[in-house]
């Protein structure tokens, strides 16, 4: 597989905290490639170290073919997790000067801003210093730096997060339109929902140690088709003593049943009225709470 | 090395469009030239009230003396343009109740009361005495030390049977005048240049206080630059582009760039005046050069010690409890200058202005007395500060390299020390 990143044994230490350990993964070219994980699980940190923003302890990475910084670093766009630009500069000046840190010519900065800046609708505010912009309108600005110079490799750590619906929709037009230009897109993310909706591969690690790795179909197939959404006339009360875990959804309750789902029903219907049966797949969402909750 | 200079393109352009600079380019020679102006201009016309003074003369033979002296002064030198710029000095005879007379003197009636004993005129032994509640105003006891002496002097020539007259001609003091030593010029002439207060003093002070003035008002800033790229996460953008060690050079070379740019506008001022008035013939135009080889070195010596102490810190109260031992370093020169100044040449004067924190300031400051520093002082100080130089740039990038992307607490010495050695 052609691997637009790729990571064998890496490990880093923070004292006497293991942020990474021994991680190995590999990121297919043209890829969406969603990286979750509990808070503190490692993912900014393997992030950075893919970034060579800080280096690892042990182990090799390899970013677009090629271990070294300088060869690769021009070729990724980032946008991290807290996001920083110059207050005092304005709009089109602060991305022209981004760009121009990973080899972009001024002009072709100036230009290739302007018109992502009326794509995001921000055509109107490129001449006003970065202060004056609404939080929301920042994080695009920090976006545009992102992807100003169309770079091969697209790093985005926590894109999603305090972005109203609208430009939640935008982010994710851009980020599959950019897919399609063949760009390879990393993305961490909580929000299981968007991981599911937009990656190729998914990839989640825990305490530093990977836990997932391939496409969601292959994630689900080896969680299996055990959870099994239901509604009796008794309520959660009438489901005691069956299955792995019953979860309360409200008007419907939730069980982790490992054998046949008919013998399931059997049961259930011995102890009363069945109105809702439906055997589903594990939602990320669910495994990543299995996985995070059962681990700590 | 194009990523270097876009960064100090956009560090200088940042540091050179905000107001900060704006104020500070007017602000800072006004703080520190309008102090001295100010007193000068002013000078003791701010409290014009007249000094009375009672003079309890125990010699008899003093007081009218001292009144007359008085008058003169009051008529001549309080008095410039027709307007009173200094205090009137009024003598007044008083009996020898001291108690009375500080009592005068605290209400406020009298500036001072003067005692002079009985016998001082004929050298018996004592001690005319000043008292007052002003001890800081001393034009007054000077004024009257002066007076009294001479006046002393005066009768004692005439119980003697001298001429006054021919004592002051035969006492006229010799003038001298400074010189430097002989030279021989290309046409074979024997040259001594005349040395004018501009040249021992002025210059030199001045250089050295220029260069510490453009040096202050540029370091320090790249604490605040960087402190504030770290806290509002620009650095981890940054970073991602450019290696760490190429964004504190290009930072360093911005700076530089902003106190060079200080220089052209205060040195190109003061040349400009001086050609406007014919005096640039006057202007140590060798010097000019040596202040901007010793303005780099200072820039890139302490521009890196505040990018490292910026990048250590994640907030401005750690930051600067850190600034106290740095700025200790900085300020050493002003603690010296004046031995300096008065000794250049001293072994002290040698020893301190090789000190490398020290030799911007104080071997410039040495440089501009003529004739000059020995050639092998001079070559001393060049190789040990830029070797200074090259060793703060390094261990200041190692900091930066780590304290910009960390977190928290700041580190202790300790910790910066393992830093500047991890690989």
């Amino acid at each position: 597989m052609d691997a637009a990143v790729r990571l064998e044994g890496v490990t880093k230490t923070f004292g006497a905290h293991r942020a990474v350990d021994g991680l190995s993964l590999t990121v297919p070219r043209g890829a969406i490639f969603g990286f979750i994980g509990p808070n503190g699980s490692g993912k900014t940190t393997t992030l950075r170290m893919i970034l060579h923003i800080l280096y690892p302890d042990a182990g090799r990475i390899e970013v677009l073919g090629s271990t070294s910084r300088r060869a690769a670093n021009d070729r990724i766009g980032y946008l991290p997790e807290e996001r920083g630009l110059y207050r005092k500069m304005t709009v089109r000046r602060v991305l022209a000067y981004y760009a121009g840190l990973k080899g972009m010519r001024l002009s072709a900065a100036r230009g290739e801003a302007d018109a992502w800046l009326d794509r995001l609708g921000l055509a109107s505010w490129r001449d006003r210093k970065v202060e004056a912009l609404s939080k929301g309108m920042q994080q695009k600005v920090q976006f545009i730096a992102a992807v100003l110079t169309r770079p091969d490799v697209l790093i985005l750590d926590e894109p999603f997060s305090g972005l109203d619906p609208v430009n939640l929709e935008a982010l994710r037009d851009v980020m599959l339109d950019l897919k399609r230009r063949g760009a390879t897109v990393i993305f961490s993310t909580h929000d299981m929902t968007k991981a599911e909706e937009l990656s190729d591969t998914i990839c989640m690690i825990f305490k530093g140690k990977k836990v997932l790795d391939g496409t969601l179909a292959e994630i689900q197939a080896q969680y299996g088709m055990d959870t099994i959404r239901v509604r009796v006339s008794g309520g959660a009360g009438a489901l005691a003593g069956l299955g792995a875990g019953v979860r309360d959804l409200g008007q419907l309750q939730e069980v982790r049943f490992e054998g046949d789902p008919q013998e399931l029903l059997r049961k259930l219907l011995e102890r009363g009225r069945v109105e809702h049966f439906e055997v589903k797949k594990p939602s990320l969402h669910d495994i990543f709470l299995r996985i995070a909750g059962n681990g700590r | 090395m194009s990523k270097v200079w876009r960064v100090a393109k956009t560090e200088y352009l940042n540091l050179v469009r905000s107001k900060a600079f704006l104020v500070s380019v007017f602000l800072m020679p006004f703080f520190s030239g309008g102090a001295i102006a100010v007193q000068t201009l002013l000078g003791d016309r701010v409290d014009l009230r007249d000094r009375r003074v009672a003079v309890v003369d125990g010699t008899g033979a003093l007081l009218q003396g001292l009144e007359r002296a008085a008058d003169e002064r009051n008529a001549g030198e309080t008095m410039e343009r027709g307007a009173q710029v200094r205090p009137r000095f009024v003598i007044e005879g008083a009996s020898g109740d001291e108690m009375a007379l500080s009592a005068r003197v605290r209400s406020g009636e009298l500036f001072a009361y003067l005692l002079v004993p009985q016998g001082v005129i004929r050298r018996e032994p004592g001690e005319v005495t000043y008292h007052t509640q002003s001890p800081t105003y001393e034009d007054l006891p000077r004024w009257l030390r002066n007076t009294i002496n001479g006046e002393v002097r005066r009768i004692r020539f005439e119980q003697s049977g001298l001429d006054r007259r021919l004592v002051d001609e035969l006492s006229e003091p010799v003038p001298l005048r400074q010189y430097g030593i002989a030279e021989v010029t290309a046409t074979g002439e024997v040259k001594k240049e005349r040395l004018n207060e501009l040249q021992t003093f002025l210059a030199p002070m001045g250089a050295m206080f220029l260069l510490f003035m453009l040096v202050m008002m540029a370091a320090p800033m790249l604490l605040n630059t960087v402190l504030e790229e770290k806290i509002q996460r620009i650095s981890e953008i940054l970073v991602s582009s450019v290696s760490p060690f190429e964004l504190f050079l290009g930072k360093l070379l911005g700076n530089v760039f902003v106190s060079w740019t200080l220089f052209l506008i205060y040195v190109g001022g003061g040349l400009f005046v001086a050609a406007h008035y014919g005096a640039l013939h006057v202007v140590p135009f060798a010097l000019l050069g040596w202040f901007l080889f010793f303005q780099l070195l200072a820039l890139l010596i302490f521009g890196s010690i505040f990018s490292a102490i910026g990048a250590s810190c994640s907030e401005m109260r750690d930051a600067q409890s850190m600034m106290t031992p740095a700025m200790l370093i900085v300020m050493m020169p002003m603690f010296v200058w004046f031995v300096v100044l008065k000794s250049p040449n001293s072994p002290f004067a040698v020893a301190v202005s090789l000190f490398p924190p020290a030799t911007p300031f104080l071997m410039l400051m040495r440089l501009a007395i003529p004739p000059g520093p020995a050639a092998w002082e001079v070559a001393v100080s060049v190789v040990l500060t830029a070797g200074f130089t090259l060793f703060c740039v390094w261990a200041a990038g190692k900091i930066f390299r780590i304290g910009v992307l960390a977190q928290g607490q700041a580190p202790s010495y300790r910790r910066l020390v393992q830093w500047i050695f991890s690989r």
